[in-house]
């Protein structure tokens, strides 16, 4: 009896056994996402584009010029940017720090969306052929944006339009360079695509067709200079002599003529932001306004998704903060780019101010919205910028700050709480020397300071305002520039007043390439532009030649109860250089270690 | 207890002999290479801190090696011991001289010696300084060895600094870089007024002993500079 039990359960089990165990498993794996699942929804393509377009380099408040587009640890320190190498800004740079770059070498982000153009197209009885369409040019303008940050950055890059296999024999895997004219002409055509398939409109932060434009604008006007002054001002060696790095000279027109066009596309879709009366008002709101019908393409920030800056903790002083740390401060060379202010009498003696704010009388409304002077407000307080008192004052400013410090009859102090008969030396602003919180320049940065924001909730990582990565004013600006340099100066002196109209500035009259490169200075002041203008002019060794900037100094004037300001050496006291080689940075050496047909380097390294 | 110390001894005696069998069978980097970046005008290219540097590629190890540099000291001479043995091309490059293009190819061994032959851009000839008070008058006058295709003349600067190691990067600012004077000339549009300067550095400190010298700076790929050789001043107490 008991033998037939385990006989019918050893049959049982044998028989179970044989009929359920030949089963094959051959299903789709259900732990990973496969094309299917990311592509046959609209959903699961954001999903993968939201990946595409965190990886974008776009040089905003957390940007470090020598370390990267930052998120996380350390994303708060948005003072190392490239302003405060250039002169806009003086800075925790020791120097001209940030010429080598930090390896730029995005082409994982860049295989993300040859994956997406390889794959939208088998997609499109899900999608529909429309919706197909518009993502590939977003994909197209995607693809663009990553290579014109590898262009700027070493010139001509290996063109990678596909999904390489792992598998594949390593010379297929080892890409050549390209020329860096070719590079040029790739980001055009891509651009060109991306303007043809996407729609007039996006959702925020994403691109629309114009941003196709706006940024071919931008590209085509860096690549007409630097084949127009790369071949004037340039570094010999073997890149260049072929064509890695470099753009023959009599390229330039052709591409002045694709910024110009690319950039007029944009005219009747977007306008300067004018809805204020006020203009210093005005020019604040267009950089905070999300309804700005200037914006065209934007990058968001939040608190919940742990992806909020911190430019209004540490672009201001901790007076008018709960947490700041200040480090980067305007120059008085940037201020002086609207003009030289009214601090000196004929006879070369400080003009003396009954109260700091005095000087701001005017001033450029543009210019006020771009920089905090002594005397204006922000949260309620004032900015009492003071260096020092003079018991009397008396001879020319000039005089006075040629002499050594040690004999200066002024009166310093290392704290607020140090007073002279009653009166604070220096303000609660500084300027001060002692620690990272206060001016050494006698300003601070105003543009896209959030001054709605109450005290309490000024903190690092607390900053949600978009950064505008494009605006329309910049398109006007590139459209000026390449107008000026095809020898149209009618249409550039039209558009450059355009923006001094709206800037609170008198417009000019007549035009030339000296006022509308300074006109892009003061419009893009802080915007990570200038650094890029300076190297795509090829100017940056003349402007950076053992360059020191200056900072203006109020001081009080005990005995006539009154203020003076005079414009000394910024309180850092840095000094600035740069090497011509810097005009490309080095291909990083891990990539060169394990692809040599990336050589050769650029010139001089 | 004794029977486990002596099992870790064991132990440790037989991981002890286990040990350090193989041994490194490259070499250290025990080659030397040293030697003098000669100006065709005669002595030595007179050179600053960072100015001219020797490249080194060794193409026995790799086809496209990192290349390395030795940088020439302020008397034209350069020497690195402690490369490894092996293939090189060499060349000088950094300026102030008319560039080289050919790389030489040298095997590197112990004591190996190369001498290069450079063209400087700018001559500094009859460079006196003479102190007169407390102001110290420096004159000189450039000579170019080849004057079609030099890069333009950018600027002509004192360097004055407290130790005999004095150039660009090596100097007192307030005696030095503020006595710059701006050219931004071609070389064939400079005049002989041009090409003869003086410089008047007043309140030079008394008491004290300087180092002094002279450069010329081009915008070549490097923006390099020509020095003069370097005088020695004692500014007599008061």
């Amino acid at each position: 009896m008991k033998s037939i039990h385990k006989l019918i359960i050893a049959i049982s089990i044998s028989v179970g056994a044989l009929v359920t165990s030949c089963q094959k498993l051959d299903i789709p794996p259900t732990n990973i996402f496969t094309p299917d699942i990311i592509f046959g929804s609209e959903a699961g393509v954001k999903s993968f584009l939201a990946t595409i377009y965190r990886g974008l380099p776009i040089e905003d408040f957390k940007y470090r010029p020598d370390q990267g587009f930052k998120t996380g640890g350390n994303d708060w320190e948005n003072f190392f940017n490239s302003a405060s190498v250039t002169g806009e800004e003086v800075g925790p740079f020791g120097g001209m720090d940030i010429g080598g770059g930090f390896g730029y070498w995005p082409y994982g982000d860049i295989r993300n969306v040859n994956i997406l153009i390889e794959e939208l197209p088998k997609h499109a009885d899900k999608l529909g052929q429309a919706n197909v369409d518009a993502l590939l040019g977003e994909a197209h303008f995607l693809r663009a944006y990553y290579y014109f940050g590898l262009a700027k950055r070493y010139g001509g890059v290996p063109i990678v339009t596909t999904v390489q296999d792992p598998g594949a024999p390593l010379s297929e895997l080892q890409v050549h360079r390209d020329k860096e004219e070719a590079t040029w002409d790739f980001i055009g055509a891509e651009l060109d695509l991306g303007y043809q398939m996407m729609n007039e409109t996006n959702e925020l932060g994403r691109a629309n067709k114009y941003a196709a434009a706006a940024l071919k604008s931008r590209a085509m006007l860096y690549a007409g200079t630097i084949a127009k002054y790369g071949s004037a001002n340039f570094v010999d060696g073997q890149a260049r002599a072929e064509g890695f790095a470099g753009i023959p000279a009599d390229k330039a027109n052709g591409y002045f003529t694709k910024a110009y066009d690319a950039a007029k596309l944009l005219e009747g879709h977007y306008s300067l932001y004018e809805k204020n009366s006020d203009k210093v008002q005005n020019y604040v709101d267009l950089f905070l306004k999300s309804e700005s019908p200037e914006n065209i393409f934007v990058k968001q920030y939040s608190i919940i998704s742990g992806t909020a800056h911190s430019w209004d903790a540490t672009m201001s002083p901790r007076y008018m903060t709960a947490n700041a740390l200040t480090r980067s401060y305007p120059t008085l060379d940037l201020v002086q780019r609207w003009g030289n202010l009214p601090v000196t009498n004929l006879d070369g003696t400080p003009k003396r101010f009954n109260d700091r704010a005095e000087l701001m009388q005017g001033l450029e409304p543009r210019l006020l919205a771009t920089v905090y002077f002594p005397g204006a407000t922000l949260r309620g307080l004032t900015f009492d910028m003071q260096r020092g008192i003079y018991p009397s004052f008396n001879g020319t400013a000039a005089a006075e700050v040629a002499k050594p410090a040690n004999s200066r009859s002024y009166i310093l102090s290392g704290d607020t709480k140090t007073l002279y008969q009653g009166r604070m030396i220096i303000g609660f602003t500084g300027p001060w020397t002692g620690g990272d919180e206060l001016t050494r320049t006698g300003f601070y940065v105003r543009k896209y300071i959030d001054a709605a924001k109450p005290i309490s909730t000024v903190d690092l990582n607390r900053s949600e305002q978009p950064w505008i990565d494009l605006r329309y004013a910049e398109i006007l600006l590139n459209r000026a520039e390449a107008a000026m340099e095809l020898g149209n100066a009618g249409d550039a002196l039209t558009v450059i007043n355009m923006i001094r109209n709206r800037a609170g500035a008198t417009p000019y009259t007549s035009i030339d390439i000296d006022k509308i490169r300074n006109e892009r200075g003061m419009e893009l002041a802080f915007e990570n532009q200038y650094y890029w203008d300076l190297k795509r002019w090829r100017i940056a060794d003349v402007v950076l030649n053992n360059a020191r900037f200056k900072g203006l100094m109020p001081y009080y004037v005990f005995n006539e109860n009154k203020y003076i300001f005079l414009s000394e050496p910024e309180l850092f006291q840095r000094n600035y250089n740069f090497d011509k080689k810097f005009y490309y940075e080095p291909i990083p050496g891990g990539e060169l270690g394990k692809n040599p047909n990336l050589y050769p380097n650029n010139p001089n390294y | 207890m004794k029977k486990l110390i002596s099992r870790i001894l064991l132990g440790a005696t037989i991981l002890a002999s286990s040990a350090c069998t193989k041994i490194d069978n490259y070499d250290g980097p025990n080659a030397s290479f040293e030697g003098n970046l000669i100006s065709s005008e005669g002595g030595n290219l007179l050179t600053s801190q960072g100015s001219s540097q020797i490249r080194l590629e060794q193409i026995s190890w790799s086809a496209t090696p990192s290349p390395q540099e030795i940088p020439s000291k302020f008397d034209g001479t350069f020497k690195d011991s402690k490369l490894f043995k092996g293939t090189y091309k060499v060349i000088p490059k950094g300026g102030a001289f008319w560039p080289l293009y050919d790389t030489l190819t040298v095997d590197i061994n112990k004591g190996t010696k190369h001498d290069f032959t450079v063209t400087p851009y700018i001559l500094i000839k009859n460079f006196t300084a003479v102190l007169n008070g407390k102001t110290l008058t420096l004159k000189y006058t450039m000579e170019a060895p080849i004057g079609a295709g030099l890069p333009t003349i950018i600027e002509t600067q004192p360097y004055v600094n407290n130790t005999k190691l004095v150039g660009a990067g090596a100097s007192i600012r307030d005696f030095s870089d503020i006595y710059k004077k701006a050219i931004n000339k071609e070389w064939a549009d400079m005049t002989d007024a041009d090409k003869s300067v003086t410089i008047d550095i007043p309140d030079m400190l008394p008491g004290r002993k300087f180092f002094v010298r002279v450069g010329v700076r081009l915008n070549d790929s490097f923006k390099s500079s020509n020095f003069s050789d370097i005088i020695e001043i004692d500014v007599p107490a008061n």
